[in-house]
């Protein structure tokens, strides 16, 4: 099995009057790709854009070479397609085998041993086999969150979607949700919106969305450039930067048009992030 | 020590693995059993009972059911009890449809959507549940009404038309409130036959019979020409 190929050229959505995402042209195939941004950005109109089930405005995608506008195709790209939402809404009062076996008939698993197969395989990834018997009301919010990915994972999809699938997680949880998906990076396309430029880190690709227009995409460390020369240090309040904050040594680590004589620092990627955003957002 | 090669190893792997699911898999539940005994596939009973607004569906047709058919019971006036329970009867499906499909009635909506698992066909089996649900509660209340054979028919192909009609709404608005419209035009089309004839039942003679079943025929084309709407979460948002 081969990594989705992800193709878009001008996708607009629009609510009413207001524009979620603007006349974004994406190229993605196979690897981790961030896609980071304020909240409000457009990240998950994108993604359910991405993942065929809001239809584009405007503009056109395609997943490997299939048009989601045809039903066909677009049954096609769900049958290659692994999406967890925000918000997965599995039932509490459902036993965990039973939820995940209900996904795997969805995405049509039509024989009972084939299906009960792929449901303990997805659970062993995920590592609840063990509580496959309990209620997941019972489970904690983070291994709730596992048995979201756990019904991505069925069927190991070519395309992942996944809207801020650590969100509210602690960093051990946070951890082994990376692990997981890091562990698909080979033989799929995973696309992942979060707001912390920290799991952006590990991924091939960052888009970074802002007012809904693509900001920029790149790696990690192009993401990073984009400060190079405009982050430094000083011991006192900055006056006009577009962003500053204190450091636990009382000096103040600064974003903007260094002053001279600034002590210039190697740039992170939080600091290209910050630059791209507009300058209320980050003062 | 036997040993084996690449194949065989395999084969074994994939054995083993079906049979320690087997082993792990918990026990059906009743109901999930007891709709296997009657023949349905297991994904089709999974789809049935795994479904949580499926299960609310059930629960308000059931609850709704129960008190249209003892509201019904009222011996009293008999005419005026059958007329309140066919006004009501139609609208117990209604309820139970829209209680059963759209990100308001399942809180795993947006997944179930972006599964290649067609809209429509889920939509269909859904309501297909709720309709056959309601229509045996239904048809048992009204034994306790005051004419067991009338009642026990004449609501069910208005029901089947506006049920029909409910889905062909809910390709062009959201569940409920295509549920609401259906039902506002059903009263409001009894109010219209009750103001302008006599006769309290004419809204379910013959006639009227007839016209249910053109509305269903009708209702049900639009909704297969429109079927992509159940695939897409702008129209069950």
């Amino acid at each position: 099995m081969t990594a989705a190929q992800v193709l878009t050229g001008g996708l607009t959505k629009s609510f009413g009057k207001t524009t979620a995402i603007s006349n974004l042209n994406l190229m993605l195939e196979g690897g981790l790709v961030a896609v980071l941004g304020p909240n409000g950005s457009g990240k998950t109109t994108l993604l359910r854009c991405l993942a065929t089930i809001l239809s584009p405005n405007d503009g056109w995608m395609r997943v490997d070479g299939l048009d989601p506008d045809h039903e066909s195709d677009r049954t096609e790209i769900r049958r290659r397609l692994g999406y967890m939402p925000q918000e997965p809404g599995l039932s509490r009062s459902g036993r965990v085998f039973d939820v995940l076996d209900y996904f795997a008939v969805l995405k049509g698993f039509d024989q009972e041993r084939q299906r009960r197969t792929a449901v303990f395989a997805a659970l062993d990834e995920v590592g609840l086999r063990k509580r496959a018997s309990d209620k997941v009301g019972e489970l904690s919010g983070g291994m709730r969150r596992r048995l979201g990915l756990a019904q991505a994972l069925l069927g190991s999809p070519s395309l992942l979607i996944l809207d801020e699938p650590s969100a509210n997680l602690d960093p051990d949880e946070r951890l082994r949700l990376r692990q997981i998906i890091a562990a698909r990076r080979l033989t799929t396309t995973a696309i992942i919106s979060t707001h912390l430029t920290e799991e952006a880190n590990g991924c091939e690709t960052i888009l970074v969305l802002t007012d809904g227009q693509l900001a920029f995409t790149g790696s990690p460390s192009a993401l990073a450039a984009v400060a190079d020369g405009r982050s430094w240090l000083q011991p006192a309040p900055p006056l006009e930067v577009r962003a500053s904050w204190q450091q636990p040594d009382g000096r103040y680590r600064c974003l903007g048009s260094p002053p001279p004589g600034a002590i210039l620092v190697p740039p992170t990627i939080e600091d290209g992030y910050l630059l791209l955003q507009e300058p209320a957002a980050v003062s | 020590m036997t040993t084996y090669d690449q194949p065989n190893q395999d084969r074994l792997r994939s054995n083993w693995q079906a049979i320690t699911a087997e082993l792990d898999t918990p026990a059906a539940s009743v109901v999930e059993r007891l709709l296997g005994r009657v023949g349905l596939s297991s994904g089709t009973v999974r789809l049935m009972a795994g479904t949580p607004a499926l299960r609310r569906a059930w629960f308000a047709a059931l609850a709704t059911a129960i008190a249209v058919g003892l509201s019904a019971s009222d011996s009293n006036d008999p005419r005026a009890s059958l007329f309140a329970f066919f006004v009501v009867a139609p609208l117990v499906p209604l309820l139970g449809v829209s209680l059963a499909y759209g990100v308001r009635a399942d809180p795993a909506h947006e997944i179930t959507l972006a599964t290649p698992m067609s809209g429509l066909r889920l939509v269909l089996l859904r309501s297909a549940v709720v309709l056959v649900v309601s229509a045996t509660i239904l048809g048992l209340a009204s034994l306790l009404g005051p004419s067991p054979a009338l009642m026990a028919g004449a609501w069910l192909l208005p029901a089947l038309g506006l049920t029909a009609l409910n889905l062909a709404l809910m390709t062009m608005m959201v569940p409920h409130r295509a549920s609401l419209t259906a039902a506002i035009l059903w009263l409001g089309t009894l109010v219209i036959v009750n103001v302008s004839t006599t006769d309290k039942l004419a809204a379910f003679s013959p006639t009227a019979q007839l016209i249910a079943i053109l509305l269903a025929v009708g209702s049900l084309t639009v909704v297969f020409t429109r079927r992509q709407a159940f695939d897409r979460l702008e129209a069950t948002a």
